[in-house]
């Protein structure tokens, strides 16, 4: 048990190093989240508040909105990276290493989850200090739920690659999950203006981003944004850490079973 | 195998298919415990496919390998505590440096942080990679990347040490390196087991061959063993003063068990098995018959080994 703890904690050092080469890339990604947030949020937040007549600071929802939705985009990248370690023989390598493959998945996604909060944290803190928030319990819990919330979308990325097996098709699948499953939920548009496109709503109503984004709107405007939410708090928590326990615990099992099998092949 | 050594690895009706290929089909081998074993073949052959099998990376499609008693199959987490290999293709992040990527793969193996500093350091600097250790892995040559690979089984030091083409790429004097560590390995209690389709490596390293191709095993035992089933392999060459008579010719045949005789211009070739056996017999007939110059022997090369039991070049 300790052992296993042991090469847990290395094999999530192993996907933060990894993170942490890519220096560039974060600071474009940070600077390209600030323009969006600073100025085209303000632009689009401008228009909508004409349009809701002032009801909803629209400027508050988008930024939340599109904290999740980075998130999940840097999130399903580790699904890329893992494609890519595949494509490199890397995967052969980690295959190699005294390490029990439950080991090996729960390490993996534990890794890239952490790694992609840690990604993600500058671009956190931009929107709070954009939303002026700075409880720190409020802080807190939203880390906390941004980071459950990546260990099921890391995941369900790492499971599609497994399941894929073929780096053209991971491009096409990843490209279509990314444009559907933001626009299908609540990240930017409020559940109340979806209920008018019911199937539309009803995609959104089981979508993991419309939870988080959701959920993280009630941590710092319960009063203000509270009825605009696809669901009450505690279910929108509830759905978080569900999703995250089960698909956790569904790509264990399966990247596990691909694994032994040699079906990652 | 009635040898009287203890298997360290027992391959068992191995198979292994991916998709409609067959890698391997059918192998049958035992490896001794603490031996320098060869795997000689040419690219294709199904020697890597073996040896990542050996190493848990894939699995058996048919048959079993056990490493040390235990199932590749159903021990594979046991079988791995025992393997370490280096890859063919060196296996690293290309943003890495060396030096991380030997910490981290100590640190895996179970060696502290103050340990795994101080071994990866002896091993980088026996193989001549210490000035590098904070290059990025992209920027270095292709030997250089191969010895990173190389290190990590000599910092791992594991019961079963596979190596698959180890010199591929490396200069001489690397080799050379490289070779010292591989035989220190199996001097300290490492069962070494050396994927190659170079001739002069196989021969220089293993205690034994085996040699691979098409995904059967066609040979094996040491290089004097392989080189001796060869008939007539061995070549005796005779320079002598004069000629020899068709009589004296036809006895040495008969007394030497000679495959064939070849007489030109005061040179005799005769074709034998264990020509080592059969020098001096030769000497004592011809002595009285002719005045003899030179005496010397030639034998078969690997080359000619793995000819004679694949029917193919390795370059092939």
């Amino acid at each position: 048990m300790r052992d296993d703890l042991r090469l847990l904690y290395l094999l999530i050092v192993y996907d933060i190093r990894k993170i942490m080469r890519y220096k560039v890339f974060i600071l474009m990604r940070v600077a390209w989240f600030s323009v969006q947030v600073g100025f085209f949020a303000y632009l689009i937040s401008h228009i909508v508040g004409q349009r809701f007549g002032g009801e909803l600071t629209y400027y508050h929802f988008y930024l939340l909105g599109a904290y999740t939705s980075i998130l999940f985009t840097v999130s399903m990248f580790r699904g890329y990276e893992t494609a890519q370690e595949f494509e490199e023989g890397l995967i052969e390598y980690m295959l190699s290493l005294p390490i029990k493959r439950k080991i090996l998945a729960i390490g993996r996604i534990l890794g890239g989850s952490i790694a992609s909060f840690i990604l993600t944290l500058p671009m956190m803190l931009i929107v709070l200090f954009l939303l002026g928030a700075f409880d720190l319990f409020s802080i807190l819990l939203a880390m906390a739920s941004a980071m459950i919330f990546s260990i099921g979308i890391v995941s369900l990325s790492i499971s599609l690659v497994f399941l894929i097996k073929s780096g053209d098709a991971t491009d096409i699948t990843f490209g279509i999950l990314d444009s559907l499953l933001v626009r299908l939920s609540t990240v930017f548009y409020p559940a109340i203006i979806l209920l008018s496109f019911i199937p539309y709503y009803y995609v959104s109503s089981v979508n993991p981003l419309s939870y988080l984004a959701d959920f993280l709107r009630w941590i710092f405007y319960p009063q203000e944004l509270s009825k605009y939410l696809i669901n009450n708090p505690m279910n929108l928590a509830f759905f978080i850490i569900g999703f995250a326990t089960s698909m956790l615990v569904l790509a264990t099992i399966f990247i596990e079973k691909k694994i032994e099998g040699g079906g990652w092949k | 195998m009635s040898s009287g050594r203890d298997v360290a690895i027992s391959i068992r009706n191995f198979v292994k298919r991916f998709g409609d290929i067959v890698a391997v089909r059918g192998l049958n081998l035992d490896i001794y415990d603490r031996e320098i074993f060869g795997l000689l073949g040419p690219n294709g052959s199904g020697k890597s496919t073996t040896m990542l099998t050996i190493a848990t990376v894939y699995r058996p499609t048919e048959g079993d390998i056990y490493v040390y008693g235990k199932s590749v199959s159903r021990e594979s987490d046991e079988v791995r505590k025992y393997v370490g290999i280096a890859f063919q293709e060196p296996k690293a992040m290309w943003i890495d440096k060396p030096i991380e990527i030997l910490t981290w793969h100590a640190r895996v193996i179970g060696y502290s942080m103050s340990d795994a500093r101080r071994v990866v350091r002896e091993v980088m600097e026996m193989l001549d990679l210490w000035e590098q250790r904070n290059k990025m892995f992209s920027e270095l040559s292709g030997g250089t990347r191969k010895k990173v690979e190389v290190a990590k089984v000599l910092i791992q030091r594991p019961r079963v040490a596979i190596f698959d083409e180890p010199t591929a790429q490396l200069d001489v004097i690397a080799k050379h390196i490289v070779w010292k560590a591989i035989k220190e390995l199996s001097r300290e209690g490492s069962t070494v087991i050396v994927a190659t389709n170079e001739m002069y490596e196989a021969e220089a390293l293993s205690e034994r061959i085996g040699i691979i191709y098409k995904g059967e095993l066609k040979g094996l035992g040491t290089p004097a063993e392989l080189k001796d089933k060869i008939p007539g392999g061995d070549i005796i060459e005779i320079h002598i003063e004069g000629s020899l008579d068709p009589l004296t010719k036809q006895m040495l045949a008969e007394k030497l068990g000679a495959y064939k005789i070849d007489h030109n211009n005061g040179l005799i070739r005769i074709y034998v098995d264990k020509g080592e056996e059969k020098i001096t017999p030769a000497i004592e007939m011809l002595s009285n018959k002719v005045k003899i110059k030179m005496i010397s022997m030639k034998e078969p090369s690997l080359d000619d080994v793995f000819m004679f039991f694949t029917g193919a070049r390795l370059g092939e």
